[in-house]
């Protein structure tokens, strides 16, 4: 334990003394060769991608690779969205309603989740999808929910298939792999502008890109599924001469129903989560106002349709994990309560039925009748809350940020974006090479001197010292949230919901509350950061803090520790892997934020992929600045990894 | 390296091993016919980085026998049963069944042999959970293309035979541990195999249920006949079901014979102090102290037969008047006194002995 | 026994086909020409469906055309108008919500949108009229005006200040912990024309360019300057609704040309930009009732304003529309030629 600390603290030594010469000579050589770039001017590279870009948008309609291939897929995903938001969402032509009224949707929706869990969660589903009406946001709630099934259904055909290969084959599952990781640490921003590029703006493209950003989660878990399983069944069913399909059809496929299901869940939540960015590039329905909240400073409607998302979320959720319960046990139901079930089955089928015939008929049932669409009322009431916090807390926040910004970003920044290149990627990958090894040190400078080549080099510094910050932050409040949570069963069940809302609010619905407060500044893109990411680090410090052994806390409590000590002392270190994995995962998600934070003033990166996507003449600068987002976030990834292994590795 | 059987392997044995060898690690094809065959299991690893799971293992199991191999966790038993079905491919050696080379048998030949002559029970039961008890008994019928109807209708029968009565349609997650393993039994027999593979089968169970599932083997071989390889960690157990035993130790068979051999005559140390426990009343026959009778000694005492357990044979020996007379075939081959099994017991460890172990 | 699971799964499936047979039949909602079915109907992105069959019938036949939706009030206003129009006139338009210039110009390559009726971009649009994807149909009558504005009580104040050639003597002032020893000057969202760092270098400015990302940041910021009575620079343009509710005075730079992208270098400030507007090639060329009166729009700030603002006081944009076209006929008729 000793020599485990000296050597640690050996490192952290190392660390300073590499920190404090950076510090020295980074005064001593403020303002020279920071590689500096003005929005507005390009460099060869980017020059380059625009050119690229410019005559990729010019062959749309004539190379054979449009023609053939990017169009096809195009026109393909578009020809299945569009009949299933033909039934909930979009009327047809000269039609009033969709083929399904309000009231049709409603009772088929909770006669689906009838079917397939329970009837209390039935219930709650079909009053969540009323909700979206009562909220005056039904026909953008369906388009949503139309969007977000159709590419669940199409990320489940492809990543299905794919995720049971690279169960099965671990040759596959090496290719796949670092595909998955690729993709978990991506930001989703990054991806839009080159696929507008190919797909167009649009259904397609909008389809796609949830695609892209689901279609990893879904192999995971379905590869996860199928490894994961009790070897002796599979070993029984060898051993009785099944050949490799029947093992998969007959035994490893139906035992792995729950965790496939499971799949099909975090699949949806991944896809509805998408939505609010999908909708930059043409996905329609909720989206759209959110970000209008954004650009035309809607606060209300804005808020409400970021509400809306989270009805559909949580009726998607509880749907799905009603489904998982429910398929806990293999036994399926007998008796009389098979009897029961037929009857509600059939009874729901007949009422559902009627409930379709008469959204279709009658007026009431068809359109989401005015009576019960509160949206202006609750839009306003939104409009209400957030102008008097702003204006209430505007004391507090102005000072706040003022404090932030003076004492930790502008030093952090003048360090890192305002001193010479070489200095700055010297001194990160001193560090990367103390904490990480030298692996990570060499892939750190190559990374880094590939900003540099891009021509990005300053912008990318500005974007980094956000994300080391908001990072920092992160870690400080998932830790004192996490610790609490981990040791009070009351403080956990208090914060559930608090974080359950948290990881389905889309990042983009506090955006406009967060700039009312503080403004067009770096700060609000570092506190949307915090916000979006402490969730999940809350998550895993808690779960890291409850898997400490109790025999080890209670040791240490017999033996006379206080509360500070115990937790100092026993529960931290026992759970540092807890806390480097949620450092990591910290890191990841405050980089996606701090990326949409361009819309709120944090410049850097983000704003430049903002500026590529809307003016023609910097879209070599957007996608260049996006693939310095894809950079910088396998550095810091790669870097937060090997840190995470080497002390892992030091402490056993 | 496969080509290397035994030429004195036998055809007409049920299974026949020779020279089997299982190496796990990054070289393990690499090892065996070379001198780090003869590396002991902790040089072998330090050297090459393998495990030698099991090494150099020949025997034979007679149709009808019941061969249990014993040994504790990690000597290789499980290993080598699996290696019996290529469940783990062995590195070297032979498997004949029935004179039959498993080792080169084609997938398609060895899942038809696995359908058909093999079948395997195991310790945590591998049932599957989403099937009914009927569906997994029917499950090897099933692969092998048997209808729906004929299949059924043979699991009935088994499910029967084990004593599953009225439980067809139950779940896997509905039943105890001992009826599970019923149906890891029935499911074993449901296709009527040449040689069942039990690893360990009872191990997961409580004691009393263990019993009555030892009983169950015991009454399902008299009544079959099945040639059977049987696994176990449990010295009692082999000693209760094996017509002979087989005791592993670090992958190698360090002794084999029959209960009385390996009870009376330990190899080793190792297998010495695995007996040391066994009260030998319980294991050896009249044989093992029967000796040529004194002069002097009358010969019209009881008579026995040579194979009687001690155990049974002793209400007798201490009533008898004078020595009882062992016979094998008919023929007097000697004679045994109370005082010859009060000698044999106390050689045994006692009672306060035993606590202090 | 058979397997109850199958069963379950046999009987919603069929009820889920069954629904779906009802379904194909006909609708009496969809069918039923009711004007009052219409107007209860919430504000879909399809506006004008319900009565196409309606009146149709009497004009002549018009197609089914997409409008773009730009974000900001006065577009809104201006495409609502139109749309309203078109309507009466027995088109279907639909309307697609979109950023400006490239995004727009791309869904009208792909075909989703037909119509900008509000176009800033300053010849942005031109690599897609070169592949005939589009076309420019002239000014619509707006005259926009993009320039750097600070809230009206520091040019009361501060009368000089109007002036750009005194802004280094107040740089002090606009100092914020973003613009650290310059004073902070907040630069437009991304999508729009901005010109920032060129008028700071050409003007030999002490300021530094912050880009704030979104209108709804600039809005913000003037609130609260104007509110606290604080200091502010930034970006900010006419026509817009928001002019009416705060006072705002805009920063004279000298005066410079920059109608063309080439000569961007030396520019000095934002000159009067006559907005236009921009429609597909293939709605040009359809000879579509639509295509005509896209050609024929025009009017003045004042117009946009008064529907601007009807929208900004809590009416649908809908409804302002149709107020403007009851109370402006003529104008109406000099689009339509009816």
């Amino acid at each position: 334990m000793t020599t485990v600390r000296g050597l640690l603290s050996r490192r952290w030594v190392l660390v300073l003394i590499v920190v404090i010469t950076w510090v020295i000579l980074a005064a001593a050589l403020k303002g020279v060769s920071t590689l500096e770039l003005s929005t507005a001017a390009d460099t060869p590279f980017t020059a380059w991608l625009r050119d690229l870009a410019a005559s990729i948008r010019g062959n749309r309609t004539k190379s054979p690779a449009f023609l053939y291939f990017f169009n096809p897929i195009r026109l393909g995903v578009q020809g299945f969205i569009e009949p299933i938001r033909s039934v909930i969402a979009v009327p047809a032509e000269g039609d009033l309603i969709p083929l399904f009224g309000w009231l049709g949707v409603v009772a088929l929706i909770g006669y689906i989740v009838y079917a397939t869990s329970n009837l209390r969660t039935s219930v709650l589903s079909m009053a969540l999808v009323f909700g979206c009406g009562v909220l005056g946001v039904w026909a953008d709630s369906m388009d949503t929910l139309a969007l977000t099934l159709g590419a669940v259904f199409l990320s489940l055909l492809i990543g299905f298939p794919l995720g049971v290969w690279a169960g099965l084959n671990d040759r596959v599952m090496a290719v796949i792999r670092p595909v998955l990781d690729l993709a978990q640490i991506l930001p989703t921003l990054v991806y839009l502008a080159p696929l507008a590029l190919v797909f167009l703006i649009g259904i397609a493209s909008a389809t796609i890109a949830t695609l892209i950003y689901s279609i990893p989660i879904c192999i995971r878990i379905t590869a996860h599924a199928v490894r994961s399983l009790k070897a002796g069944p599979v070993e029984a069913a060898q051993s009785m001469g099944s050949t490799r399909w029947q093992l998969l059809t007959k035994v490893q496929l139906p035992m792995a129903r729950q965790t496939l299901i499971l799949g099909v869940n975090q699949t949806t939540l991944a896809a509805l989560s998408f939505v609010v960015i999908a909708a930059l590039i043409g996905a329609p329905g909720l989206g759209k106002p959110v970000i209008d909240a954004l650009t035309i400073r809607n606060v209300g409607d804005g808020l409400t349709a970021g509400l809306a998302v989270v009805l559909l979320a949580v009726m998607l959720d509880r749907a799905t994990t009603a489904a998982v319960l429910r398929s806990q046990s293999y036994v399926p139901v007998a008796g009389p309560a098979l009897i029961r079930r037929r009857i509600g089955l059939i009874g729901g089928g007949i009422a559902t039925v009627v409930a379709i015939v008469l959204s279709r008929n009658q007026l009431w049932a068809a359109v989401f009748p005015p009576q019960l669409n509160f949206g202006e009322e609750i839009s306003a009431f939104f409009d209400t809350i957030v102008s008097w916090v702003t204006s209430t807390f505007d004391f507090l926040t102005t000072g706040l940020n003022t404090a932030f910004t003076t004492i930790m970003l502008n030093p952090l920044e003048g360090l890192l974006a305002n001193s010479p290149w070489y200095l700055t990627i010297t001194a990160i990958s001193l560090v990367a090479l103390i904490v990480g090894g030298r692996n990570v040190a060499v892939l750190s400078v190559f990374l880094m001197l590939a900003v540099v080549a891009i021509g990005l080099w300053h912008d990318t510094m500005i974007t980094l010292s956000q994300v080391l910050l908001a990072t920092a932050v992160v870690m400080v409040v998932g830790v004192v949230l996490g610790v609490i949570a981990g040791r009070s069963e009351r403080a956990e069940r208090f914060l559930k919901p608090v974080l359950d809302a948290g990881q389905t609010l889309p990042a983009f619905v506090y955006l406009v509350p967060v700039l009312a407060l503080f403004g067009p500044t770096r700060f609000a893109a570092i506190v949307c950061g915090v916000f979006y990411a402490a969730p999940v680090v809350v998550r895993v410090v808690a779960d890291g803090v409850k898997g400490v052994p109790s025999d080890m806390v209670e040791a240490a409590v017999a033996s006379g520790s206080t509360t500070t000590q115990v937790i100092t002392k026993v529960q931290l270190p026992a759970s540092k892997k807890s806390l480097l994995l949620g450092a990591n995962q910290g890191l990841i998600f405050v980089l996606a934020v701090i990326v949409i934070g361009g819309l709120v003033g944090a410049g850097g990166l983000g704003y430049l992929v903002l500026v590529g996507q809307s003016k023609p003449e910097l879209t070599g600068k957007g996608l260049a600045a996006g693939l310095a987002i894809v950079l910088l976030g396998i550095m810091l990834d790669r870097i937060a990894h090997a840190s995470a292994q080497r002390s892992d590795r030091s402490s056993s | 390296m496969t080509e290397s059987a035994d030429p004195g392997a036998s055809a007409e044995a049920a299974i026949s091993v020779r020279s089997l060898w299982k190496v796990f690690g990054p070289k393990a094809d690499s090892i065996v016919g070379t001198p780090l065959a003869g590396l002991s299991r902790a040089e072998l690893l330090e050297q090459t980085g393998c495990v030698a799971a099991v090494r150099d293992v020949s025997f034979d199991v007679a149709p009808g026998e019941v061969f249990v191999v014993m040994g504790l966790s990690g000597s290789g038993k499980s290993t080598l049963v699996r290696c019996l079905t290529r469940l783990i491919e062995p590195t070297a050696g032979s498997v004949l069944v029935s004179g039959e080379d498993i080792l080169k048998a084609s997938p398609a030949r060895l899942r038809e042999l696995r359908r058909t002559r093999f079948s395997m029970v195991f310790q945590h039961f591998g049932l599957l959970p989403h099937r009914r008890v009927i569906d997994n008994i029917a499950y090897s019928l099933e692969v092998n293309g048997v209808k729906k109807e004929m299949r059924h209708k043979r699991a009935h029968e088994v499910i029967e035979l084990v004593g599953l009565h009225g439980y067809a349609n139950h779940y896997p997650e509905q039943l105890s541990g001992g009826m599970q393993q019923r149906v890891g039994l029935a499911r074993a027999l449901a296709v009527d195999p040449e040689v069942m593979l039990l690893d360990e089968p009872f191990s997961a169970l409580d004691p009393l249920i263990r019993r009555d599932m030892q009983n169950e083997v015991k009454r399902l071989h008299r009544d079959l006949g099945k040639t059977m390889v049987f696994i176990t960690h449990d010295l009692a157990e082999a000693l209760k079901l094996g017509d002979r035993i087989a005791i592993m130790r670090d992958g190698a068979v360090v002794q084999m014979g029959t209960p009385a051999e390996v009870v009376a005559n330990p190899a080793d140390e190792y297998v010495a102090d695995f007996v040391r426990d066994v009260p030998k009343s319980h294991v050896l026959t009249l044989g093992a102290i029967a000796r040529p009778a004194e002069p002097g000694e009358y010969l019209d005492g009881p008579r026995l037969d040579v194979t009687t357990l001690i155990r049974d044979a002793s209400p007798v020996i201490a009533d008898a008047s004078g020595p009882i007379v062992v016979i094998a075939n008919g023929e007097a081959v000697g004679v045994v006194t109370s005082d010859d099994v009060l000698r044999l017991i106390a050689s045994e460890p006692t009672a306060s002995e035993h606590e202090a172990r | 026994m058979t397997n109850t699971r199958g069963t379950t799964v046999i009987l919603a499936t069929a009820f889920a086909a069954t629904s779906l047979l009802l379904a194909a039949c006909g609708s009496t909602v969809n069918s039923a020409t009711s004007s009052s079915a219409a107007a209860a109907s919430p504000s879909t992105s399809v506006s004008g469906s319900a009565s196409t069959s309606a009146s149709g019938e009497a004009s002549k036949a018009c197609g089914k055309w997409g409008m773009a939706m730009n974000a900001w009030v006065g577009y809104t206003a201006s495409a609502q108008v139109v749309s309203n129009v078109a309507k009466s006139l027995g088109c279907t338009i639909t309307q697609t919500k979109l950023d400006e210039a490239a995004t727009t110009y791309d869904a009208m390559e792909a075909g989703s949108v037909d119509v900008v009726i509000e176009d800033w971009g300053g010849g942005r649009w031109k690599e897609w009229v070169d592949r005939g994807a589009v076309k420019e149909l002239g000014e619509n009558g707006n005259v926009g005006l993009i320039g750097m504005f600070v809230p009206q009580w520091m040019c009361d104040k501060y009368p000089d200040i109007s002036d750009s050639a005194n802004l280094n003597k107040y740089a002090e002032m606009f100092k914020t912990a973003e613009s650290g020893d310059k004073g902070a000057w907040y630069e437009g969202p991304p999508g729009y024309t901005t010109i920032g760092e060129k008028m700071v270098s050409a003007n030999k400015l002490n300021y530094k360019v912050i880009n704030t990302g979104s209108e709804a940041a600039l809005i913000d910021l003037f609130t609260k300057a104007d509110k606290n009575q604080t200091p502010v620079l930034a970006y900010w343009y006419t026509p817009q609704y928001f002019n009416a509710k705060v006072k705002l005075c805009r920063v004279n730079f000298p005066k410079s040309d920059w109608t063309d992208a080439a000569k961007a270098s030396g520019l000095t400030d934002y000159p009067e930009t006559t907005l236009v507007k921009l429609a597909t090639t293939k709605l040009v060329e359809s000879g579509d009732p639509f295509a005509n009166l896209v050609a024929n729009f025009k009017w003045t700030n004042a117009d946009q304003d008064s529907v601007s603002a009807d929208i900004e006081g809590g009416m649908t944009p809908e409804a302002a529309a149709q107020k403007w076209i009851d109370a402006n006929p003529d104008k109406v008729k000099a689009w339509t030629g009816q």
